[in-house]
């Protein structure tokens, strides 16, 4: 006669869980990597700028991985979330859609590999492509910025500086800093996981 | 709209073997108000979840029996249906609200609801009139005091007009004033013929609201009394089954019950002895501290704190009483030199001045409570480190993460924390809130052994029963300034008087 | 006056299309019609000291140019330069947020008919903002406390154990509150799947009429030009 049952696994319910958690986690994100890029104000830490962000940002992600329920879902929408500020705060659209992109594959990754740690290093590496993407635009401007030295200094200097800044390793440093960010951030972050969150409870 | 819940057993965990809720039977009729009570962790919440349908629906467990919303099993509805019928108001103003405005925050629930914008707007009106809260309209929500957002919280559940009300712990952050305002919500519910039922601690001021008082211990209703059943019971018995007194005026003799025979005190019982035995009248005469200049504020004309002299007992545990936004929290900022001008701060760290948050989660930061303790010391000495934990009956946590203790354990290693810095002033901020009788006995026991060891203890509160049983003197302050200050022994009536006047 | 949320983003999305992509002549184009957008919001301290400075880093640019600065003054300038090209980009940003109230933006979204499982997670950031800072201010005030600071010999011995005191702490509240609030939410009866309508009065008027108009013939200018 008892009708003893399982309770709290209706998914429509646990699905506003995972919502309410891409939002926080979002402002999380958005405000770390801000204190984080903001290092890159100094003009030569530009470049190292992304694997600061990268850094700071892996041990809320992992937490952020471990909540979610859904990982795909949640990460495409943790990166359109970043996408959609970063458009209205003046990034050009194609730079949200590359965010959707980012989402996707990290998400992808989640899934592939069940959430273990290779899984959730390779969605950090991917999310770590995000802010890396956003210094493309001062690149396509740094073009034109030469176009409007040509006319004022002289020719041999701006030679000089067009092969400085037309040449792309800068930018392959950017995602190649931010990815060894993540990996680098990845390995603390389980660490710290395994230190705080599992003990207290947090995380799995 | 009457409640029933047939034969309920629930636990958090994959089996029914560590049920929390065993086969417990409750009814509750059409616009009835009662108050489930008990010590914490004895399941009254889980019974305030199994009505607004969070169980089955949201947290993941094991559960058998059923609960039926008016003839309705609450398994065969939705949440959003069952949010039509039942509206909650939680704890913790700070986490429930989802906007950042009031008035976004009061039409949520009926736009969740999918009503017609014209009707929300009707509504919200209403509303707005019934709870007298045309000032907070407009208002960002983050420059709320504590009893304006648990009031806020009450309107906007109201605005989606539920039958039943379900309210948990609602007057844990709120100081006697508002907790008034909360009374006259509650019992405008019960005259409109609601059915409210609520889990708390502080019972006197449902006194007259409640019709029934239903005493949850093992999971099992233990007993049911009305209010007046329970009053003529007196103090003593409220308190040695854990709960808080249910009238103020009878506080006093309480205490003074209490004081011959006491109440076991878990977790602290076997302490160094001695320090319960103080000698209050030596203490008493012995020197104070002073401090100087303490002001602040944000805008010349309007000074948020504005004392030129606070002398405080050395040894002695003093209660700083005073309604929200008297600027007792100011006066903690900047006693401990996290607030105010450069030469405050630095007068301050001299002094060492030590301040538990109200919320301790933000003051634990290793992995270990050893660790914790020795994060701060200079030089690190894990010996003298250990004892200070053996003081606090912490060393057999030494080595557990502080933030998977308990919330007293927490308190405690946080209290460790500044004791190892060495400061010789502590500052509490509302230590007590939301705390059941024994675990408030047990913070207080506590509060007089490390004055006892010669800590000078000042502690802002609302809590009129821990005043009466750990405090020796008392600061009242009102608008940035100190108005009174007085011993407590011989003047607990004034005190009294003073913290209920508005009620 | 009050625009519609939807002309601010398409404000928005011009304004930034033509301030990283369009010489500098139409970023001045939406320069002038953000100004006196935010003029007609009475902004009108804002919007001077913006212009003051704009024209300001102008004029310097003009003079630096006839002037022999070598290599690493060119980088420096450069860096300038960038920045100059931004500040038009925050100023319409600044009119956006400033402007818009968060009601306001869930029904022009509503109105979208974007999805719940975006507006969800978007309603929750924006408010989750100023908790991220309150109670990271709380834990640095406990830091302080126990004397740990960013700028000293322990900091610079073990950065990552600074990181871990600031993060773990405020990691541990947010989630905190973040469980609670969507246990708030749920029993207030928010979920994927109803929709939700909303109070917030959005609607075209003759205003938005004219700043699409304007943005449209910007566009259409640069796109002939090119």
């Amino acid at each position: 006669m008892s009708n003893t049952r399982i309770t709290g696994k209706k998914s429509s319910n646990t699905l506003v869980r995972d919502l309410v958690n891409v939002g926080i986690f979002g402002a999380l994100y958005l405000v770390l990597s801000g204190l984080g890029a903001s290092i890159g104000f100094i003009p030569a830490f530009i470049v190292v700028s992304t694997c600061v962000v990268s850094l700071v940002t892996s041990v809320p992600l992992f937490l952020f991985f471990s909540k979610v329920e859904r990982p795909l879902l949640c990460c495409v929408l943790l990166c359109t979330l970043f996408g959609i500020v970063m458009t209205i705060s003046g990034h050009g659209i194609s730079f949200g859609l590359l965010c959707v992109v980012y989402g996707v594959l990290a998400g992808l990754c989640l899934k592939l590999f069940h959430k273990n740690f290779v899984g959730c290093l390779l969605a950090n590496v991917m999310i770590s492509f995000v802010p890396s993407s956003m210094m493309i635009p001062l690149w396509s401007s740094t073009e034109e910025y030469l176009a409007y030295c040509s006319s004022v200094c002289d020719k041999a200097y701006i030679a000089h500086l067009a092969e400085l800044s037309s040449s792309y390793w800068p930018l392959i440093g950017l995602f190649s800093f931010g990815a060894a960010g993540a990996v680098v951030g990845g390995f603390i972050a389980r660490r710290v996981m395994k230190k705080h969150f599992e003990r207290i409870g947090l995380a799995q | 709209m009457n409640i029933s819940l047939k034969n309920i057993s629930f636990s958090y965990s994959d089996s029914l073997d560590d049920a929390i809720l065993e086969n417990l039977n409750l009814e509750i009729r059409s616009g009835e108000c009662i108050v489930l009570a008990g010590e914490s962790g004895c399941g009254k919440t889980t019974i305030s979840k199994l009505i607004n349908g969070l169980i089955p629906h949201y947290h993941s467990g094991t559960m058998d029996g059923d609960v039926f919303l008016g003839g309705k099993n609450t398994s065969d509805m939705t949440l959003a249906e069952i949010s039509r019928v039942v509206g909650s108001v939680f704890q913790n103003p700070r986490s429930q609200f989802f906007n950042i405005d009031t008035d976004c925050e009061l039409a949520f629930g009926c736009e969740n609801l999918g009503m017609d914008p014209e009707e929300i707007k009707q509504r919200v009106e209403n509303v707005v009139q019934e709870f007298h809260l045309e000032h907070l309209l407009g208002r960002s929500i983050f420059n709320l005091s504590g009893g304006e957002k648990q009031r806020i919280a009450c309107a906007s559940v109201a605005a989606t007009d539920p039958e039943i009300f379900v309210l948990d712990e609602p007057s844990a952050n709120l100081d006697l004033k508002t907790i008034a305002d909360l009374k006259e919500i509650v019992s405008r519910w019960k005259r409109a013929g609601k059915t409210v039922v609520i889990v708390e601690h502080r019972l006197y001021y449902l006194r007259d609201v409640a019709d029934r008082i239903c005493y949850v211990k093992n999971g099992q209703i233990a007993y049911e009394w009305t209010p007046a059943e329970l009053e003529a019971k007196g103090a003593a018995y409220a308190s040695s089954l854990g709960l808080r007194c249910l009238n103020l005026e009878q506080l006093r003799e309480g205490v003074v019950r209490q004081a011959h025979q006491p109440c076991k005190v878990p977790e602290l019982v076997e302490g160094p002895q001695g320090s319960k035995e103080l000698d209050l009248a030596k203490l008493s005469i012995a020197k104070s501290i002073v401090f100087t200049n303490l002001t602040f504020a944000y805008h010349k004309k309007h000074p948020i704190l504005d004392i030129d002299r606070l002398k405080l007992p050395c040894g002695q545990i003093t209660a700083l009483i005073g309604h929200n936004g008297a600027g007792k929290s100011t006066l903690a900022q900047v006693l401990c030199g996290l607030q105010g001008s450069w030469h405050q701060k630095r007068a301050a760290r001299k002094r060492g001045v030590y301040l538990i948050m109200q919320d301790v989660n933000h003051q634990l930061f290793t992995e270990s409570v050893l660790d914790e303790v020795l994060l701060g010391m200079k030089p690190q000495d894990e010996k003298l480190a250990l004892e200070i934990l053996e003081g606090l009956n912490l060393k057999q946590y030494a080595d557990n993460h502080p933030m998977a203790l308990s919330g007293g354990q927490k308190q405690r290693v946080a209290i460790g924390s500044g004791i190892s810095s060495g400061c010789d002033v502590v500052v509490f901020d509302e230590p007590t809130s939301g705390l059941d009788y024994r675990q408030m006995l047990a913070v207080s026991v506590m509060l007089k052994k490390l004055a006892a060891s010669g800590k000078t203890l000042l502690v802002i509160t609302h809590d009129p029963e821990f005043i009466l049983n750990s405090c020796q003197s008392v600061i009242r302050m009102e608008h940035g300034k100190v108005v009174e200050q007085y011993p407590l022994s011989g003047n607990e009536n004034q005190l009294i008087k003073t913290m209920t006047g508005k009620l | 006056m009050k625009l519609d949320p939807r002309t601010k983003l398409f404000l928005a999305v011009v304004a930034n299309g033509m301030i990283f992509t369009a010489p500098l002549v139409y970023s001045l184009l939406m320069v002038v019609v953000t100004s006196i957008l935010l003029l007609l919001e009475g902004k009108w301290k804002f919007v001077c000291t913006f212009l003051f400075v704009y024209i300001g880093a102008a004029f310097f640019f003009d003079l630096m140019k006839n002037l022999d600065i070598g290599t690493s003054g060119t980088i420096i300038l450069a860096s300038l330069f960038l920045m100059y090209r931004i500040m038009p980009a925050c100023v319409v940003l600044y009119y956006v947020i400033t402007t818009t109230k968060v009601n306001e933006f869930l029904a022009c979204m509503s109105r979208m008919h974007v999805s719940n499982k975006v507006t969800i997670p978007l309603i929750v950031m924006i408010r989750f903002f100023p908790t991220v800072f309150d109670e990271s201010r709380a834990i640095g005030n406990a830091m302080r406390m126990r004397g740990i600071r960013l700028f000293s010999l322990r900091t610079l011995k073990s950065p990552v154990a600074f990181l871990e005191y600031r993060l773990v702490p405020l990691l541990v509240s947010i989630t905190k509150i973040g469980d609670e609030l969507s246990i708030a939410a749920v029993t207030r009866g928010l979920s994927a799947e109803t929709k939700r309508t909303c109070v917030a009065t959005i609607g075209f008027r003759w205003a938005d009429a004219v700043v699409w108009a304007y943005c449209i013939v910007v566009v259409v200018m640069f796109l002939l030009r090119n």
